[in-house]
């Protein structure tokens, strides 16, 4: 059973401001950045775009468009290589938006089909996808998933605005 | 959604690894500005760097919320930054070559940030690896220090 709660921003907390400034407490990492080249090859191939990325500890997703068609990938970093997906990636289908869980053994993501927008779970241990309902009724855009893949939150179009609803998977 | 005159405007979630914090982005007065919430309270919890610079997108949180990484405007310059909640401080992060990030990922542990970004009319990927920059994020009771960080 999914248990679905609506999180819900209250006026007031818009209202909140930090008057607080970074003076003398700001740090810059510029000098310092490392770059993982030792990755690349696996998230940068010249005929390829990649977005989205979604880091676990050592897992990252990204959709990847290779001559128009775009797909969810995972990459495993610890063992620098890419790990399939059996069953997830659909050619009807346009993914929008992915997460992944600290493990990598959980994916949330948002996929176009057709004129139906969804919300999916995959879950690579047992290869099943699982198709959660958003309600109220809305239309998914951008999800995040817990590290251990067991609570969602979901940007969700509706009435006309945004609302960010939080899905806890308890019986998963 | 209409209510007290107020159109909901919720995007961009992110969890926490242990999936206590929300961070999003919200409107407010106008400006698109990064929000942390605790999710067992309800309470938004007070962010000492980010009322600024916005506008904010991509937020991204380590495991217990300790940092909370966002792309913010500073100047004509998209940056990323972390705001390190346990110890007030900020840590400002310059992307290589003047590339201008358009999405970050923090790993839940802090280890390592993903960065999205505009290449020769391709969307691109780096990885950085942040060991020895922060302290690692760890669920409670595996909180360790790799190094010192460097300022």
């Amino acid at each position: 059973m999914i248990m679905i709660t609506r999180y819900l921003t209250q006026p007031a907390f818009l209202r909140f401001f930090s008057f607080f400034s970074c003076i003398g407490l700001a740090s810059c990492m510029g000098g310092s950045i490392r770059p993982m080249p030792e990755l690349s090859g696996l998230i940068s191939q010249p005929t390829r775009s990649y977005r989205e990325p979604a880091l676990g500890n050592k897992w990252l997703a990204t959709l990847v468009n290779h001559q128009g068609k775009e797909k969810i990938q995972l990459v495993d970093l610890r063992g620098k290589r890419i790990v399939g997906l059996p069953g997830l990636n659909r050619s009807d289908s346009q993914p929008i938006s992915v997460s992944v869980s600290a493990d990598g053994q959980r994916l949330a993501f948002v996929r176009q089909r057709a004129d139906q927008t969804e919300l999916l779970l995959y879950r690579r241990e047992l290869g099943t996808l699982q198709r959660l309902e958003v309600s109220p009724k809305g239309v998914p855009r951008r999800v995040s998933l817990d590290g251990a893949g067991r609570i969602l939150a979901v940007q969700v179009s509706r009435n006309g605005g945004w609302d960010v609803d939080v899905i806890r998977l308890s019986a998963f | 959604m209409q209510s007290n005159g107020f159109i909901s405007s919720q995007e961009d979630p992110a969890l926490s690894g242990d999936g206590r914090k929300l961070a999003l982005i919200v409107d407010r007065n106008g400006r698109a500005t990064v929000q942390l919430t605790d999710l067992r309270s309800g309470r938004v919890l007070p962010l000492r760097f980010l009322s600024r610079h916005q506008p904010h997108t991509s937020p991204s949180l380590s495991w217990n919320g300790r940092y909370l990484a966002v792309i913010t405007q500073r100047g004509n310059r998209r940056q990323v930054v972390i705001e390190d909640l346990l110890s007030s401080r900020f840590h400002q992060f310059p992307t290589l070559h003047h590339r201008v990030p358009i999405r970050v990922s923090l790993a839940p542990d802090a280890g390592s940030l993903a960065l999205q970004f505009a290449e020769n009319g391709q969307w691109r990927v780096e990885l950085i690896d942040l060991t020895g920059k922060l302290e690692l994020d760890q669920p409670a009771g595996a909180l360790r220090r790799t190094s010192d960080i460097r300022e």
